[in-house]
């Protein structure tokens, strides 16, 4: 039963698909671009919008497709006239009392009433009445604002927060025109998984407060990644333009986090703009990278000639496969130091939904690379305590070397320390310790890939220009190493890669994949 | 050739290839080949042509004829437009006759949409008007100018007032006096104005009247005629194998001209001549343009007769931006107007070759959609280019200052040729 396949003509086509399946996605499937605004693939199909209408041969009337299983010999009409013109009348229906605020609506540019009005309508208005007017801006939720003029009543929002977040919190409230999108009285939508209303809104009813009145959908450009937030690792997409990220949206990947991402992620591209370490600096003042390099390698090897055992290796769970690929060969292959340990974020809440405890991306690849050689940061306190340490090497920035980061810094007597060199993307009380700063690039701005709790080597892409003078992690490691006399090169991320997965089972079967470059939304659709 | 028997008619001997010395007036004297930079920078070269020649005293022994001075990416940059961000940027091709590039290329994506039977006739017939008063201006640029460069600097004065008020009646419809950007897909942007068509009629008597001044001034003038006749001869089948076309081509006797070939628009409802030359000299070239005025005017005039009432764009909201009163006022068209400007026409995939009769020829607009709002790839077939490609074989045996009548009469145009 489960396999069975039925034959179905879509458009006088025989197309054979698996019985009980959805005749939309059939339908779709074989390139007929039925419209919808209801259907979403990652929820369920109430048939609420009645734009996917279509002619099946011997139904009384057209039935809504989402909302219909394929069977043996089923015949189905998705252009003929009669199915044209219902689809038009449900969409002017839709459009009567619709507001004209194109201009002034965030979703604009991506809205898919514009695109199935343009599509499939192109008729000017029959209907010269008044609008029904509604609530313009409701505060619905932490990060939501609502306006029910521009709903369309598909009820996407409602099972996105029944079905994925699982937090019935939204609701239709009365009957014809007067039919509103709200909550229960006196409660809000405040699920984690809220901006996912805003993502499946096909009209601009439901905006973002972070994004709301910030930039142009189209303008935007889009650059595939992974978000850094947890071990999770869910799939998303970059928008960003001029240099300047603005939102972060889901990606589509049935084995990590479908069509979704939880609200923490989405803001995890915020500290991408504050308080970078955006230049090098040696001693407080800001110098070149040549200089910064120097200084780095005269403190290293002076420390590593007399006392090789004193210097120590702080490894970020946070960085790419690559930046550790190479650290882990400076450290272990080229100057033996045995004093390695791994730093990361503190422990979260968690759920059983997408947001796990570990707030690291790369836990199991520093785990991997790092193997039993690295030791924990309660560790590094008592060697730094003790005088075991003289120099250290830190890759990362305050919040991965000791819980609260400022105050948890504090635990380390950091000022104990001959040398301390840093390769940090965040000014704090780390960089304003250290000897040495050496100004790394964040996840957003680099190529590189992470791996996920589940084991999932996962590929992240430039999307923008590091911040000021910064270069990605394995770069400076190279340049580092020259000066250590250790000379590993590398020409591109990818070089290491390709090295990286000859040595560590937990990559085989990983690609790099092919070039991402940011590409504008206004094209994202036609040259991809 | 023999000697001449009718003088007016028959071309002055003259000789290709320099080794036949003893043909010339005066006796060659002995010199050494000399190469010779002339333009880009040179008022003859229009300012946007180089060319490297070797002379030998003062004949050219070969020239290296170098466009692309006026490059401006058109073809790139509208991969990047929308197809009706497009319209402005074909202004600047030929940029003496901007209305038929306007119409050329609404024409080839008219024809991708398959609405080019659709448009609607009133503003079909105003697409020929102004396309053809764009023509006759466009041959009064070419002859004032080329007048003006052989010293006849009056005839110039004359053709450019006759141009100013033709261009006056345009800017009174479109704007703009040059870049008019008048034609969308689907029609025109305005009607024409209260009382424009007898405006126009009146000028085009004082238009004729100065055709006859000018004509008195050049087509007799002995000055003119020797720089003119027997200088730059194109035969017919050079004419063919260099795809040269328009009245450049038309002069050799080569009798092909869109408008009557493949008619477009109304054309085939218009009784109009395609005059032809017979030895394909620069004087042929100045007589057929001279020809060519008439009969635009003509047709001017047939159009104004003929123009039916009725609208001057389509009224499909996917295709031209709606009135703005239901603009603002209903969603349908606020949509409909915000992915025509953000979007733009949705322009079914597939590729498409339109030609038109532009003012040096051919004007051709290839045209490669894929589905969206803007084009894949578009290529102009820029008439100018293919005229100007014969230059380097035409030179050679002439004289250097007969570069400037021969550039001249092929009148390339830089917006054009580079695109």
């Amino acid at each position: 039963m489960a396999d069975e396949r039925v034959k179905v003509t879509i458009d006088g086509k025989e197309h054979e698909v698996q019985k009980g399946s959805n005749l939309l996605e059939a339908c779709n499937a074989a390139g007929a671009n039925v419209p919808f605004f209801c259907y979403h693939p990652g929820l369920s199909s109430p048939a609420v919008c009645r734009q996917c209408l279509v002619e099946v041969k011997g139904a009384p009337k057209p039935v809504p497709s989402c909302y219909t299983q394929c069977t043996d010999g089923m015949v189905v009409e998705t252009k003929s006239e009669k199915a044209l013109d219902v689809r038009r009348q449900m969409l002017e229906f839709t459009l009567v009392n619709h507001p004209i605020d194109c201009p002034i609506c965030d979703k604009a540019g991506e809205c898919m009433l514009q695109q199935q009005y343009f599509d499939w309508d192109g008729k000017y208005a029959r209907n010269e009445g008044i609008k029904y007017r509604k609530a313009k801006t409701v505060d619905i939720g932490k990060h939501i604002v609502l306006d029910q003029e521009r709903c369309i009543l598909c009820t996407r929002c409602i099972r996105v927060c029944d079905e994925v977040a699982k937090a019935p919190e939204l609701t239709m409230a009365k009957r014809g025109s007067s039919e509103v999108l709200t909550t229960a009285p006196g409660k809000r939508l405040d699920n984690p998984y809220s901006l996912n209303t805003v993502d499946v809104c096909p009209v601009g009813a439901l905006t973002s407060k972070d994004f709301r009145f910030q930039m142009r959908a189209w303008e935007l450009e889009s650059t595939p990644s992974v978000c850094t937030g947890c071990a999770t690792g869910c799939n998303v997409e970059i928008h960003a333009s001029r240099g300047q990220i603005y939102r972060m949206i889901p990606r589509d990947n049935a084995a990590v986090n479908k069509h979704w991402m939880c609200d923490e992620g989405r803001f995890t591209y915020k500290p991408v703009h504050q308080h970078r370490a955006a230049v090098p600096v040696v001693g407080g003042a800001p110098v070149a990278w040549d200089t910064a390099l120097d200084e780095a390698g005269r403190r290293l090897k002076a420390v590593l000639q007399s006392e090789k055992d004193r210097v120590g290796v702080v490894f970020n769970a946070n960085s790419t496969n690559e930046d550790l690929h190479v650290l882990a060969r400076l450290a272990f292959d080229h100057l033996g130091i045995a004093r390695a340990y791994v730093a990361g974020r503190d422990q979260g809440s968690s759920d059983d939904i997408l947001i796990s405890a570990d707030k690291n991306c790369n836990t199991a690849g520093v785990r991997a690379i790092g193997g039993t050689k690295l030791k924990s940061l309660v560790d590094l306190a008592s060697d730094v305590k003790s005088g075991a340490i003289a120099a250290l090497i830190v890759v990362g920035d305050d919040g991965v070397l000791g819980s609260g980061g400022r105050d948890g810094l504090d635990a380390l007597p950091l000022n104990q320390l001959e040398t301390l060199i840093v390769l940090a993307s965040h000014s704090g009380a780390l960089t304003d310790s250290a000897h040495v700063v050496l100004p790394m690039a964040l996840w957003a701005e680099l190529n590189g890939t992470f791996t996920n709790k589940l084991g999932m080597v996962q590929r992240v892409h430039k999307a923008i220009d590091p911040a000021g003078d910064s270069l990605p992690g394995w770069e400076i490691l190279c340049h580092l190493s020259r000066r250590l006399d250790a000379a590993i090169d590398f020409d591109s991320a990818r070089a290491v890669f390709v090295e990286a997965k000859q040595k560590y089972s937990f990559m085989i079967g990983a690609e790099w994949g092919r070039v991402h470059l940011p590409i504008q939304l206004r094209f994202a659709a036609s040259r991809g | 050739m023999s000697a001449a028997e009718d003088t007016s008619l028959t071309p002055r001997r003259i000789v290709i290839g320099i080794q036949d010395k003893s043909d010339l007036d005066a006796p060659e004297l002995p010199s050494d080949p000399m190469p010779l930079n002339m333009g880009p920078s040179h008022p003859a070269m229009h300012g946007t042509v180089r060319m490297v020649l070797e002379v030998v005293g003062e004949k050219i022994a070969s020239a290296d004829v170098q466009v692309g001075y006026l490059h401006r990416c058109f073809e790139k940059e509208s991969e990047y437009a929308t197809w009706t961000q497009i319209f402005p940027y074909t202004d600047r091709l030929n940029y003496v006759s901007p209305m038929l590039n306007n119409v050329g290329y609404a024409l080839a994506v008219e024809k991708l949409l398959d609405i080019d039977k659709k448009v609607p006739e009133r503003a079909q017939y105003i697409r020929v008007i102004v396309g053809e008063i764009a023509r006759a201006c466009d041959h009064m640029t070419c002859l004032g100018a080329g007048g003006m460069e052989l010293g006849a600097f009056t005839a110039f004065l004359y053709m450019v007032k006759a141009r100013e008020w033709l261009w006056e009646l345009l800017e009174e419809i479109s704007g703009a006096r040059l870049t008019h950007s008048f034609v969308r897909v689907g029609g025109v942007t305005g009607d024409l104005p209260d009382g424009w068509a007898e405006k126009l009629r009146a000028k085009i008597v004082d238009v004729r009247r100065v055709l006859a001044e000018v004509d008195g001034l050049l087509t007799r003038n002995r000055i003119f005629r020797d720089r003119m006749d027997g200088l730059g001869i194109i035969t017919k089948e050079q004419a063919a194998s260099y795809g040269i076309t328009g009245p450049v081509a038309r002069a050799t006797g080569l009798d092909y001209d869109v408008r009557k070939d493949y008619p477009y628009l109304v054309y085939d409802q218009f009784d109009f001549d395609v005059p032809v030359g017979s030895v394909g000299d620069n004087f042929d070239r100045y007589a057929c343009r001279v020809e060519e005025i008439q009969q635009s005017l003509r047709i001017v005039e047939q159009a104004l007769d003929k123009i039916p009432a009725g609208p001057i764009v389509m009224a499909d909201p996917r295709i031209v931006l709606p009135p703005k009163t239901e603009t603002y006022n209903t969603i349908e068209a606020m949509i409909s107007h915000f992915k025509l400007i953000m979007d733009g026409i949705h322009v079914p995939a597939g590729e498409i070759y339109s030609f038109t009769e532009g003012g040096n020829g051919e004007l051709g607009f290839y045209v490669v959609s894929d589905g969206t709002g803007r084009p894949w790839k578009l290529h102009c077939r820029a008439p100018s280019f293919a005229n100007t490609a014969i230059m380097p074989s035409l030179l050679p045996g002439h004289f250097i200052a007969d570069i400037v009548p021969i550039f001249g009469m092929i009148n390339m145009i830089g917006g054009e040729c580079d695109r």
